[in-house]
C-alpha cells in the first residue's frame, strides 16, 4: 500500500511517499516540498499540501488518489515573533561636537583654535590660532582664495566646511591644514569658542579626539573636566574626522531610556527591567524554573509587542488572549544605529538595544480541520499522527551514522526545537524562542538596513565585492573570474552570491562588516539557544551525556550555522552535524519521513481508524 | 649671437603669425571659425593618448563642445558644466582629463572612447546639448554605468555629482546611483531644439581627426 507523510512547517510543506511492504518493510519512493500556503495550522494549508502531494506522485506517474493513507503531523502549536528595543540614547545639549564620516575630508592631523567664520576673517588677530568655518554660499575657489590672502596676517589651523568640497579647497591652499566637510548644520556652530578638529589619515580613524586624554591635551582640561568629556570621546570612536566645540555648558550625555519591564511568571512573578540587558534577562529566565507566562509592562514597547503576539495567535486559533501563554523568550544584546539628537552633521551613534524573540504556546492548532478538509478534497483517508518532535527524531535516525541516544536540533525560522530519543525509546523535547527570524532582525538593526528582506538575503548567501566587470573578491579572500562581463549595475558593489544570480546590496557597507555582523548574529542566536535547549533536556542537564546531535530544519541548510555548532559541540566531544535524512534528503523531510516510519509501529490494522474513511 | 630689439620683434611677430594660423579658429571660435577648414581644427592641440594613471577619469566631450556650441539645451554654460564635473572628480581625490571626441556625436561611443583612453577605464561622455553618461571601457557601447538622458533637467549640481560618482567607480568604491529626474513633458517641449543641437554637433564630425586633449 502507498502512504504519504506530510509535514506542514512555518515556511515549507514537505511530503514523502512510501510503499509499505508487509509488517516491517517500507520503501521510500519519492518526496517533494512546496511553500506553505497560509499560516501554519490553518485550513489554507490544504492547497500547499495538495500541490506537494501532486509533485511527489507525478514522479511515480500515479494520481494522488492512488494513496491509501496520508499522515499529517500534529504541528507544534508554537509561533515566534521578534522585536527590538533601544535602551540608550545620546543627546548633545548645545552644539558641542561633530563626529562623522564624510567620505572625503582632506589633510590630516589635529589642531585646536578659536572658531571664526570666513565672513569675519579680517577681524582675526595675529598670533591666535583659528579654526575657520565656511558655509556653502562660498565656492571652493573663494574659500581657498580668502585663506591664502589672509595667510600672512592670521594663523588658520583648521577649516570646517558645509559643502562637500574639502579636497577641492585643500588642493588650492598654500598652507595645508586639516579640513572637515559636509557639516550640515554649520550655522549652529557658535563663533569665538574654542574648538578642536581632527582628520585621520586615509584608512585610519581618529586617535586624538576619540581619547579623553587627547581632548584634555588640546583643551587643557582638569581631571574632573576630562571625566565629563568621556562620552564625547566614546561617541567619536571609529570616525574619520571630528570637531569638538568647547561650550561652557555643553554636554553630551548618554541617557538610559525607560524601556519597560518584563514580568516572568513561574511559581512567583519575577520582574526584570529590559534595560538590564540580555544577560540579566536570560539569567532570570534560567533561575525562574518552569515558566507559565511572560508579559510586559503596559504602554511600553515590550508590553505592546508581547500582547500583539498573543492576539495574533488568538486570531489564528480562535482562543482568547488570556488562554495563550508566552512560554519562552530569548533576549540578545545588540546595537542599533540611531541618529544623535542635537547633532550637527546628521551623525548617528550605535546605541545599546535588546532584541527579543518570544514564543507562544496555545492549546492546540486546528489540525483536525485541515485533515478533514484534505480528506474531503482528495477522497483519501487522512490521519493526524504523532508529535512533531518525535516524528523529527524518528526521521533523523535515518541519517547514516547515527545511533541511540540521539538528539535532534530543529533549527527553524521562529523557534529552535530540541528532542532527545534515548535507548528506551523515550522522547523528551523542548521548544524555544529565537531562531532564523531573530537573526534577520539583528542583521537588519546592526547594519541599519531599510528592509528585512535584505537582511534575510544577507543571512542566506555569502558575499562578494565586484572589483571589475570581470572579477570579484569573495568574502574568504578568493578571487573569482567571469567569462562574460557582469551587468554594469553591480560594478563596485557588494553583492550576494545566490545560486540563481547576484543580488546587489544598496546600502554603503563594507563587505567585511556585513560578514562580521552576520556571523555574530548567527552565533548569538543559534549557539546560545541550542546549548540552552539541549542543557534543558539532556540527562542531568549535562551536555556531556549526549553523543549524537543531528541538525534538521530550514536553518540547518545554512552554509555556516552547522559548522558553528559543530565547532561548539566538538568541545563536549559530541558528534554533531547536518542531518542527511534517508541518506538522500539532507536536513529536510525529517518529519515527513518520521510520519511514514511511525505508521509501521502503530500497525496497519489501525488504518481504518483515524478519521474514518467514508468512501 | 647678438639679438637686438628689432630681431626680437621680428621673431615674435613671426611666431605670433604662425600661432594665429594654427589656432585662430579656436582662440575666438565665433569670429573666425566659419572660414576655417574643419581639418585644421585640431591643430595646436595635443593628440590624446591612452593614459596609465589609475587615478584618472576622462571626460569625453562632443565635436561641437565649446566650439560651435557654448550652452547646453537649458542654457548652462559649458565651461561651468566642465568645471563642475572636474570639481566632482577632484573632490574624490582623482584626476580629471578632458578629451574631445571628433569622430562621433553619439553619446555612448563618445563616453566609451573616453573610457578606453582613461587610465582608470572610467569615462564620462557629455554631448554639447548636455546629455551625459558614465561609461567603463569593458562595457558594450550601448551599455553604461549611469545614464542621464534628459538634458533639459540637468543642473550644475548634477554634473558635480556625476563627476563624483565617476571618480568613485574609478576607485572601485560602492556607488549610490544619482537619483534620476524624469519629466514626461520634456520630450515634447525640447524635441525640436534637441534635434537641431544634435544636428549641429553631428555636422562637426570628422572621422579623420584624432582625439585631442581639450583645455
Amino acid at each position: 500500500m502507498l502512504i504519504a507523510g506530510v509535514d506542514i512547517g512555518n515556511s515549507t510543506t514537505e511530503v514523502c511517499i512510501a510503499q509499505v511492504k508487509g509488517e516491517q518493510r517500507i520503501e521510500f519512493l519519492s518526496s517533494a516540498s512546496r511553500m506553505t500556503t497560509g499560516t501554519k495550522g490553518t485550513v489554507e494549508n490544504v492547497a500547499g499540501i495538495r500541490a506537494a502531494l501532486e509533485d511527489a506522485m507525478l514522479i511515480l506517474h500515479l494520481p494522488v488518489s492512488a494513496l491509501q493513507v496520508i499522515r499529517i503531523n500534529e504541528a507544534t502549536p508554537v509561533i515566534g515573533a521578534t522585536a527590538m528595543e533601544t535602551i540608550s540614547e545620546t543627546i548633545i545639549t548645545e552644539s558641542s561636537m561633530i563626529g562623522h564620516d564624510p567620505s572625503t575630508p582632506a589633510g590630516f592631523g589635529q589642531a585646536a583654535g578659536t572658531l571664526l567664520s570666513i565672513e569675519n576673517l579680517k577681524e582675526g588677530k595675529a598670533a591666535t590660532p583659528y579654526i575657520v568655518t565656511a558655509t556653502e554660499e562660498y565656492t571652493y575657489e573663494e574659500i581657498a582664495g580668502l585663506l591664502n590672502q589672509a595667510e600672512e596676517k592670521i594663523d588658520v589651523v583648521g577649516l570646517i566646511l558645509q559643502a562637500d568640497e574639502a579636497v577641492l579647497v585643500w588642493n588650492r591652499l598654500n598652507k595645508k591644514i586639516p579640513v572637515v566637510d559636509e557639516v550640515r548644520y554649520l550655522k549652529a556652530i557658535p563663533e569665538n569658542k574654542r574648538a578642536a578638529i581632527e582628520v585621520a589619515m586615509a584608512g585610519q580613524s581618529i586617535r586624538m579626539l576619540s581619547n579623553p586624554y587627547g581632548i584634555a591635551t588640546l583643551f587643557h582640561l582638569s581631571g574632573e573636566e576630562t571625566k565629563q568629556v568621556t562620552p564625547i570621546a566614546k561617541s567619536l570612536i571609529g570616525k574619520r574626522s571630528a570637531v569638538i566645540v568647547q561650550t561652557p555648558h555643553g554636554k553630551v550625555k548618554e541617557t538610559i531610556l525607560p524601556a519597560g519591564e518584563l514580568y516572568i511568571r513561574s511559581d512567583r512573578i519575577h520582574t526584570v527591567p529590559i534595560d538590564a540587558g540580555a544577560e540579566k534577562i536570560m539569567e532570570v529566565m534560567r533561575s525562574a524554573g518552569e515558566i507559565h507566562d511572560i508579559s510586559g509592562q503596559e504602554d511600553t514597547n515590550i508590553g505592546r509587542m508581547l500582547s500583539q503576539i498573543k492576539s495574533g495567535m488568538g486570531t489564528l486559533t480562535g482562543e482568547t488572549n488570556d488562554m495563550i501563554e508566552i512560554k519562552d523568550i530569548l533576549a540578545v544584546d545588540t546595537f542599533a544605529s540611531v541618529p544623535v539628537s542635537g547633532a550637527l552633521a546628521g551623525e548617528t551613534c550605535m546605541e545599546k538595544a535588546v532584541g527579543i524573540a518570544a514564543m507562544v504556546k496555545t492549546r492546540q492548532l486546528p489540525m483536525q480541520r485541515i485533515a478533514q478538509e484534505l480528506q474531503n478534497q482528495l477522497g483519501v483517508s487522512v490521519q493526524v499522527a504523532g508529535v512533531e518532535a518525535v516524528m523529527a527524531t524518528l526521521g533523523a535516525l535515518t541519517t547514516p551514522g547515527t545511533m541511540l541516544p540521539i538528539a535532534i536540533l530543529d533549527l527553524g525560522g521562529g523557534s529552535t526545537d530540541a528532542a532527545i530519543l534515548d535507548e528506551a525509546g523515550k522522547v523528551t523535547y523542548i521548544h524555544q524562542a529565537g531562531a532564523g527570524e531573530l537573526v534577520s532582525m539583528l542583521i537588519q538593526t546592526e547594519l541599519g538596513l531599510k528592509s528585512r528582506t535584505t537582511a534575510e538575503l544577507i543571512k542566506r548567501h555569502p558575499l562578494a565585492k565586484v572589483e571589475s566587470l570581470f572579477h570579484m573578491r569573495l568574502e574568504n579572500g578568493a578571487m573569482r573570474f567571469l567569462n562574460e562581463p557582469m551587468e554594469p549595475k553591480y560594478f563596485g558593489s557588494v553583492i550576494l552570491l545566490q545560486p540563481e544570480g547576484f543580488i546587489k546590496i544598496e546600502e554603503d557597507l563594507p563587505m567585511e562588516k556585513i560578514a562580521l555582523v552576520r556571523r555574530e548574529a548567527k552565533r548569538k542566536v543559534f549557539v546560545t539557544n541550542t546549548i540552552r535547549a539541549l542543557s534543558a533536556i539532556a540527562k542531568d542537564n549535562n551536555l556531556r551525556n549526549l553523543s549524537n546531535i543531528v541538525l534538521v530544519g530550514g536553518s540547518a541548510e545554512d552554509y555556516e550555522i552547522p559548522e558553528m555548532l559543530m565547532e561548539e559541540f566538538a568541545n563536549y566531544k559530541i558528534v554533531c552535524g547536518r542531518g542527511n535524512i534517508r541518506a538522500s534528503e539532507g536536513p529536510r523531510n525529517a518529519v515527513a519521513t518520521g510520519l511514514v516510519l511511525s505508521f509501521l509501529e502503530e500497525g496497519i490494522h489501525r488504518t481504518a481508524g483515524g478519521i474514518s474513511a467514508d468512501r | 649671437m647678438q639679438i637686438d630689439q628689432k630681431t626680437m620683434e621680428q621673431i615674435i611677430s613671426l611666431v605670433l603669425k604662425q600661432i594665429a594660423g594654427q589656432t585662430g579658429g579656436l582662440a575666438d571660435a565665433t569670429a573666425k571659425n566659419d572660414n576655417m577648414s574643419e581639418h585644421t581644427f585640431c591643430e595646436g592641440y595635443l593628440p590624446a593618448k591612452k593614459s596609465t594613471n589609475p587615478k584618472e577619469v576622462v571626460i569625453g566631450v562632443g565635436p561641437a563642445f565649446q566650439s560651435k556650441i557654448q550652452h547646453t539645451i537649458n542654457g548652462l554654460n559649458l565651461s561651468e558644466v566642465l568645471k563642475n564635473i572636474k570639481a566632482g572628480i577632484e573632490e574624490e581625490d582623482m584626476i580629471p582629463r578632458v578629451i574631445k571626441i571628433q569622430k562621433t556625436s553619439d553619446l555612448c561611443f563618445m563616453a566609451l572612447e573616453g573610457a578606453k583612453l582613461s587610465g582608470s577605464g572610467i569615462g564620462i561622455g557629455v554631448q554639447s546639448k548636455g546629455t551625459a553618461v558614465i561609461h567603463q571601457k569593458d562595457l558594450y557601447p550601448l551599455s553604461n554605468l549611469e545614464l542621464f538622458p534628459q538634458a533639459p533637467l540637468m543642473t550644475l549640481e548634477l554634473y558635480r555629482a556625476i563627476g563624483k560618482n565617476a571618480a568613485k567607480y574609478a576607485k572601485g568604491e560602492k556607488v549610490t546611483p544619482i537619483m534620476g529626474k524624469n519629466d514626461p513633458m520634456v520630450r515634447a517641449k525640447y524635441q525640436v531644439k534637441a534635434a537641431l543641437m544634435h544636428i549641429k554637433e553631428t555636422e562637426q564630425i570628422n572621422p579623420d581627426l584624432p582625439y585631442i586633449e581639450w583645455r
